[in-house]
C-alpha cells in the first residue's frame, strides 16, 4: 500500500534536489567554515552563497540580515525574548490568540515576567479585526508578533498591512511575524510589501528541506538581543558552528520554491479545492474552518460534526493516508485546538476537525483515493455516535442543542 | 570564517615569507624615519622604517628611497605592510606626500580585503604616520606649521567591538564618557561605530552593553544609575487641544463635508476606523480599491483636508 502524505503543514519530504545539494557537505566538505585552510574556505563560500540565496528569495540587498538558526521555534524565541531584552523601556506586547505555541507560550512566559500582553481574538472565519488591532497599539508597545499563515487552518493574516500600520503609528514598535507556514507558499517581498516587517521566522522542513534548520530575518538596525551566545558566528547574533549542509539544503529548497511557485500553486490549489468540494458534496454536516478567510492554497481544515478526530486519523492511517487533527503540537496535551476554539468552533466540531495539507508531490489520484475512503470513515464513526440518527443520516434532533452554530454565536 | 584573500594578497604574503627578492622585509639601520604600531598583545604589530635621499636645503623635499617593515601578524597584515612599502618606493614620495596613502589605498592595492581584516591596513597607515612624525622631528620639520595634521593615535588596543570600522572596546568606552554619548545613534554619529552592518548593537559586549555599563541600564534603575538615566529623547505625543470627542466630531465633519462627496462621485467612500491623538486611521473603499497608487492619492487627499480644517499635525494611516 502506498503512503499518501497529506500532512505537509507538519513537515515535508526532503526534495531530491535538496538532498543532492547537501550531500557534498555531509561527505567530503565537512570543514568548519570558521577554519583557515583552503577546504574550509570552500565551506565558508557555500555558507555565504546560501545566505545570499535566502536574501535574494526575499529581495533583500544585505544578506547579513539573514541569521541561520536550528528551527522556527528557536527563531521565534530569539525574536521575542531578544526584542524584550533589548528594549527595556517598553513592556507591552501584542499577539493573537491563534499563534503557534512557539510564540504563544513565549508571550505567556513574558507575561509572568510582568510584561503586559494583548492577545487579539479572531472571528469565526479566523480573521483579525484591524480596528481592534489599532486600538491595541499603545505608547509603551514594544513588539507586535502576528503569524503570517495559520498552521492549522491556513488562514492568512494581512501581515504586510498590519506591519505598515504599526510602523506608521510608531516606528519604535518592532514587528515580528512567524512565517513558517507561508514561506515558499506565498511570495514575501521584504523590500516591497513586507518592508515594514522587522523580524521574520521560518524553518526549512516545511518547504522540503530537512528538519533542524531555520531562519530569523533581522532587519538591519533592529534592537534584538541574541539568544544563543558564545561564538562569533552570524556576526555574534547566533553563536554555534554553522549547520552547513542543512543551510545549503534550505537555500536550495527556497530556490526550488521560487522557481516553480506559479505552477505549484495552481497544482496544489486544484488538489485542495477538489478535496474540499468532494468532502462537502459527499459528507453531510461538515464545515470548512476558515472558509470565509484568505487561506493558504494547500490547507484544508474540515470539521465533521459528531465524530472524533482521532478515530478518523486511525482509519485514514489504516488506508495509508497521513493527515492530522488540529496541530500536532497541541494534540500532545490532549487539549482541543486553541485555534479552532478561538474561532468559536464548537467543542464537538473541534474534536471532529481534520487537516489535510498538500505539497507539490501530491497527485490527483491521491485526492481521489482520499475521497473514496473518507466518507465511509466518517460514516463508520457516526454509526457509533450517540448524536447521529442512522436512519436519516442526519444529526439526532436533540444533538443540535449540543452544538452551537458558530456563525450565530458572534454578533 | 576562512578568509577570502585576493590573489595579490596571497602572492605578496607568500613572496615575503619565502624571502623572494624584491620584497621589503627587514629593518633599515639608523633610519630617517621610524614608526611602530600595534602590539604583540593585540596580535598585530608593525615596525616601519624608511631612508630618504636628503635634500641639501629643504628637508620637506626629502624623497623616500627605501622602506622596510617587520610585521608580527596575519597574512593580510604582512601583505598590507608589503603593499605599503611598495607603494611608497614606487611613488618616490616625500614623507609628507606619503602620508596621503590611506588605508583605503592599501586595500585597493591588495585588490580588496575581507571586511574583518580591514584593520590590518589601518595598522600600516598608522605606522607610516608615526614614522613620518619621527622623520619630521629628526629633520626639524614643523608638520603642524605646514598644515599637516598627524593626530595622536586615538585607537586603544583591545577587543574589537565594531568590526566594520575596527573600533575597540576601550576606545568606544572612552568616547562614550568624553562625548557624553547616551544612545547608539549618538555613538554612530560621533565615531561611526555601529554604522555599517549594525550587528554589534545588541550583541553581548556590544554598543548597548557599553552604554548600559557606563550610564546604567534603562528600565532597571539602580541606586546610582538612576541619576544618570538618559532622558527620553522622543517628543511627547502630540495631543489635540480640544477633548477627544470634540476632535473626532471635527474630523468626521470635515470628512463629511469635503472628502466624502468627492469620493462618492467616483463610487468610493471613506470610513474612520479609529483616532489616536493625531493619528486618523481610515479605510478607503470604492472603485479604486486594490489600486495602490489611487489609494495613496486618496490618503493624501484626506490628510490634506484634515490638516487644513482640523489640525495640521494630523497624520492619516490607511487601514
Amino acid at each position: 500500500m502506498n503512503t499518501i502524505y497529506v500532512d505537509n503543514n507538519a513537515t515535508t519530504q526532503v526534495a531530491a534536489e535538496v538532498r543532492e545539494a547537501m550531500t557534498p557537505f555531509l561527505t567530503d566538505e565537512y570543514f568548519n567554515p570558521s577554519s583557515m585552510y583552503e577546504p574550509a574556505r570552500r565551506t565558508a563560500q557555500a555558507l555565504t552563497a546560501a545566505r545570499q540565496q535566502v536574501a535574494d528569495f526575499f529581495h533583500l540587498d544585505d544578506p547579513k540580515q539573514i541569521l541561520f538558526t536550528s528551527c522556527a521555534t528557536e527563531s521565534n524565541n530569539t525574536a521575542l525574548y531578544g526584542a524584550a531584552k533589548a528594549n527595556p523601556g517598553r513592556r507591552h506586547i501584542i499577539t493573537t490568540t491563534v499563534e503557534h505555541p512557539a510564540v504563544l507560550e513565549v508571550c505567556k512566559d513574558l507575561q509572568r515576567d510582568a510584561y503586559d500582553v494583548t492577545f487579539l481574538p479572531v472571528d469565526v472565519h479566523g480573521n483579525l479585526d484591524p480596528a481592534q488591532f489599532i486600538r491595541a497599539l499603545r505608547p509603551d508597545t514594544l513588539l507586535v508578533s502576528i503569524m503570517h499563515a495559520n498552521n492549522e487552518t491556513g488562514v492568512v493574516f494581512p501581515v504586510e498591512q498590519l506591519a505598515r500600520i504599526t510602523k506608521q503609528t510608531d516606528p519604535a514598535i518592532l514587528f515580528h511575524t512567524d512565517a513558517t507556514q507561508s514561506v515558499g507558499k506565498i511570495p514575501i517581498d521584504l523590500a516591497g510589501d513586507f518592508q515594514y516587517v522587522d523580524l521574520l521566522s521560518f524553518s526549512g522542513h516545511k518547504l522540503h528541506a530537512p528538519k533542524g534548520v531555520g531562519v530569523l530575518y533581522l532587519k538591519r538596525g533592529t534592537a534584538c538581543r541574541p539568544f544563543m551566545i558564545g561564538g562569533h558566528q552570524e556576526s555574534s547574533r547566533r553563536a554555534g558552528t554553522e549547520n552547513v549542509p542543512y543551510i545549503v539544503g534550505l537555500a536550495k529548497a527556497l530556490e526550488l520554491a521560487a522557481a516553480n511557485h506559479v505552477q505549484e500553486e495552481v497544482h496544489i490549489r486544484r488538489l485542495r479545492d477538489r478535496l474540499e468540494q468532494g468532502i462537502q458534496a459527499q459528507i453531510p454536516c461538515v464545515q470548512v474552518n476558515g472558509e470565509g478567510a484568505v487561506r493558504l492554497p494547500n490547507t484544508l481544515n474540515v470539521s465533521c460534526h459528531y465524530v472524533e478526530g482521532e478515530g478518523m486519523l486511525y482509519q485514514l492511517s489504516d488506508c495509508g493516508i497521513c493527515a492530522s487533527s488540529g496541530s500536532a503540537c497541541t494534540s500532545g496535551s490532549l487539549e482541543p485546538s486553541h485555534v479552532l476554539r478561538a474561532m468559536s468552533v464548537p467543542f464537538t466540531a473541534v474534536h471532529g476537525s481534520i487537516r489535510f495539507s498538500f505539497s507539490r508531490y501530491n497527485t490527483q489520484d491521491e485526492v481521489e483515493r482520499i475521497l473514496e475512503v473518507f466518507p465511509q470513515i466518517v460514516a463508520n464513526l457516526r454509526r457509533l455516535s450517540p448524536y447521529w440518527d442512522q436512519a436519516h443520516n442526519a444529526p439526532r434532533a436533540d444533538a443540535q442543542s449540543l452544538v452551537r452554530d458558530p456563525r450565530a454565536a458572534t454578533s | 570564517m576562512a578568509w577570502e584573500y585576493s590573489e595579490k594578497t596571497k602572492k605578496l604574503f607568500m613572496d615575503a615569507v619565502q624571502g623572494r627578492p624584491g620584497t621589503h622585509l627587514g629593518e633599515i639601520e639608523s633610519p630617517d624615519g621610524f614608526g611602530e604600531h600595534g602590539s604583540i598583545a593585540c596580535g598585530d604589530a608593525l615596525r616601519f622604517t624608511f631612508r630618504v635621499d636628503r635634500h641639501p636645503t629643504d628637508p620637506t623635499q626629502d624623497k623616500i628611497v627605501a622602506a622596510r617593515y617587520l610585521t608580527f601578524g596575519c597574512t593580510s597584515a604582512i601583505a598590507a605592510s608589503e603593499a605599503l612599502c611598495t607603494m611608497i618606493e614606487q611613488g618616490q614620495y616625500t614623507p609628507i606626500q606619503a602620508l596621503k596613502i590611506r588605508n583605503q589605498d592599501i586595500v585597493e592595492f591588495l585588490g580588496g580585503l575581507p571586511e574583518q581584516k580591514i584593520h590590518c591596513s589601518v595598522m600600516g597607515a598608522e605606522a607610516l604616520e608615526a614614522a613620518v612624525f619621527n622623520w619630521a622631528q629628526k629633520r626639524g620639520v614643523d608638520l603642524a606649521g605646514l598644515g599637516v595634521d598627524i593626530h595622536a593615535q586615538e585607537q586603544e588596543e583591545g577587543r574589537v567591538v565594531c568590526k566594520c570600522f575596527s573600533l575597540t572596546e576601550p576606545y568606544i568606552r572612552r568616547k562614550i564618557r568624553e562625548l557624553n554619548l547616551r544612545t547608539i545613534p549618538e555613538i554612530t554619529n560621533a565615531i561611526k561605530a555601529g554604522g555599517a552592518c549594525m550587528a554589534c548593537h545588541h550583541v553581548p559586549g556590544g554598543l548597548q552593553d557599553l552604554l548600559d555599563e557606563t550610564w546604567g541600564k534603562a528600565g532597571k534603575p539602580g541606586v546610582l544609575t538612576q541619576i544618570n538615566l538618559p532622558k527620553p529623547r522622543e517628543a511627547a505625543e502630540p495631543t489635540p487641544s480640544i477633548s477627544p470627542y470634540q476632535f473626532s466630531k471635527k474630523v468626521e465633519k470635515a470628512i463629511d463635508q469635503y472628502v466624502r462627496p468627492m469620493l462618492q462621485q467616483d463610487g468610493g467612500d471613506v470610513e474612520v476606523v479609529d483616532i489616536k491623538n493625531m493619528l486618523v486611521y481610515c479605510r478607503l473603499v470604492g472603485a479604486c480599491r486594490g489600486c495602490p497608487s489611487a489609494l495613496q492619492t486618496l490618503r493624501m487627499l484626506v490628510e490634506r483636508t484634515l490638516k487644513e480644517l482640523v489640525d495640521e499635525r494630523i497624520r492619516v494611516i490607511e487601514v
